[in-house]
């Protein structure tokens, strides 16, 4: 292993090569999806065949896929092939309606470990690493994810699984951990678990973080290279399309390669759906290339961003990412959890004691992004604990339906402030891009 | 039933709130005879008795606060802590169980206000105990 690519042809394939294996993968992907009932009427409908299809150019004939889709078809609606050859599935919380269950055959979970491993050899790991996952091994993929890519890398994998910092910072030192994958808030709050045992993050024998899945700055990358003396290498993946995986900053860390050999890249504008001119924001659309259980045509995938112009240093040829500048619908990522407004809502409104109007302010406070809910009470009472066991009650209700704990604020009316007619719904005061 | 209305009123815990309060009051000429604040450091309740006590909830809630109006036991005894303690014991003694209580001097006497888990519980011992139940001031 001593090239400086897990798979150099891939890796640096001329783009004109790179776009004919994307016509061949897409080609291969369509016929896949002829066996989906979600699909299969659709292509129909628009004349989409394997052999219909000439040039990447032909992406644009094909629909849009969307989250609600996914909900709609809930729970194996798209899937191309038979459940027998299925072998896995990961799932969202479900919290703002159906989850959205996505489906890997044995090649789809083969491929997603190459992918990522891909990507970590990309940062510089090798099989003579430690990595340790501080992610949840679970429906989120961002631990089995992790796990069977650095395994496939060859390196020694602990999987830690999320929280108790206590124990990660007894694994990091007695295992000697090399690299770890996070969210960027759990980088520096494990700093400070460090600290608290008199011991600087420096000082520990970790040199690569792995970050994603939550929002972060140029500032916050530094600060958690600082106060780890590490380097931290920003990383992109999402379950629809099969979790971590789909783009990593090389060691330029300047904008995240995304593996073009799996997904065709469009930047369109949200409201028109049309491609902005070149190298300007937009969402980021993905079709999939490279997978079978269940390929996703032009998914929609709400971040913006924009493609980097000219060519990497590093000599890979697949386009560079920028650090997405937000969300193209209202989804927020706090804590590393994606969550909707409305989810909240639904919450606050199962309780008669309130009224309509609510706020969610979200902070930084210290390195954490903290999460404050006013919630405006439709009558007064004389009764200071009931006050009190009511916000207890909201309370427990938002984290069995967040899975953090957010502040809950009673108000009283008219404390919420409103715009043009309209409630604002949502305060976020993070500085995140 | 022998009872007085009490107004509770939620407060933020915003600068100028309480202020805002008594002056829309004092404007309407309306005579605070009580009042009790539970708080913590973001919300309290702040508990009156008035002189007009359908007037101040009027009058409060018209301003855009959230008003309450309810219940409460008023029970008059002599301005020591003897009888304090008396009347506390006797109503205890016959199984009320009391939420909160705060206590104001009228007329030469000390007025407790209660405000019982059941009010009617509470009127029956009040009464089997003799105490003198107040039902409003003219």
């Amino acid at each position: 292993m001593n090239s400086k690519y897990w798979n150099e042809e891939i890796e640096t394939m001329p783009r004109k090569k790179l776009e004919k294996l994307q016509v061949e993968r897409l080609k291969k992907t369509v016929e896949i999806a002829m066996g989906s009932e979600f699909y299969a009427p659709r292509f129909k409908e628009l004349g989409i065949t394997p052999e219909s299809i000439k040039s990447v150019q032909d992406i644009k004939r094909f629909p849009f896929t969307t989250k609600n889709d996914l909900r709609a078809t809930y729970p194996f609606g798209i899937k191309s092939v038979p459940l027998d050859k299925v072998v896995r599935l990961h799932s969202s919380s479900g919290t703002t309606g159906n989850p959205t269950v996505i489906l890997h055959t044995q090649k789809d979970l083969n491929e997603w470990a190459d992918a990522m491993a891909r990507s970590m050899y990309c940062i510089g790991l090798r099989n003579t690493d430690i990595i340790q996952n501080t992610s949840g091994y679970g429906m989120f993929t961002g631990g089995l994810g992790i796990q069977y890519a650095a395994e496939r890398l060859g390196a020694l994998t602990v999987p830690a699984g999320a929280g108790n910092s206590k124990r990660h910072v007894k694994f990091i030192t007695d295992f000697g951990t090399t690299a770890l994958h996070c969210i960027p808030s759990y980088a520096t709050r494990l700093a400070a678990a460090f600290l608290e045992e008199g011991i600087d993050p420096r000082n520990t024998t970790v040199k690569t973080l792995i970050i994603g899945a939550e929002p972060h700055s140029e500032a916050q990358r530094k600060r958690i290279e600082e106060i780890w003396g590490a380097k931290a290498y920003n990383n992109f993946g999402m379950s629809e399309m099969c979790g971590p995986g789909v783009a990593i900053e090389c060691q330029e860390q300047n904008g995240m390669h995304i593996w073009e050999d799996n997904y065709i890249v469009e930047i369109l504008d949200p409201e028109t759906l049309e491609p902005v001119p070149e190298g300007e924001q937009g969402e980021l659309v993905l079709t999939t290339l490279n997978r079978e259980a269940m390929p996703l045509f032009r998914y929609r995938t709400r971040d913006l961003t924009r493609i980097l112009p000219g060519d990497c240093p590093c000599g890979r040829t697949h386009v560079r990412l920028a650090r997405f500048q937000g969300r193209s619908d209202d989804m927020l990522i706090v804590k590393g959890v994606n969550l909707y407004p409305i989810q909240i809502e639904k919450i606050l409104m199962q309780f008669p004691e309130l009224a309509s109007d609510y706020l969610i302010t979200i902070e930084t406070i210290g390195d954490n992004d903290e999460m404050t809910i006013e919630a405006e009470l439709a009558q007064a009472t004389d009764d200071f604990g009931m006050l009190q066991n009511l916000t207890k009650e909201i309370t427990r209700r938002l984290k069995d339906e967040l899975l953090f704990t957010p502040r809950v604020k009673l108000v009283g009316k008219g404390v919420i402030p409103q715009s043009d007619g309209k409630a604002k719904r949502v305060n976020d005061l993070r500085n995140n891009h | 039933m022998k009872t007085i209305k009490q107004i509770s009123i939620f407060l933020e815990n915003q600068r100028g709130k309480l202020s805002d309060i008594l002056t829309a009051l004092k404007d309407q000429n309306i005579e605070i005879q009580a009042a009790s604040v539970a708080d913590t450091t973001e919300y309290g309740i702040l508990r009156l008795i008035t002189s007009d006590q359908v007037k101040a909830a009027r009058l409060l809630s018209a301003k855009g606060n959230l008003v309450n109006l309810n219940e409460v036991l008023a029970i008059q005894v002599e301005p020591d802590t003897a009888a304090f303690a008396d009347a506390v014991d006797a109503l205890t003694n016959g199984g009320v169980s009391i939420s909160y209580l705060y206590t104001f001097h009228k007329d030469g006497k000390l007025v407790l206000i209660i405000r019982p888990a059941s009010l009617e519980i509470a009127e029956r011992v009040a009464k089997e105990k003799g105490l003198t139940l107040i039902q409003g001031w003219e």
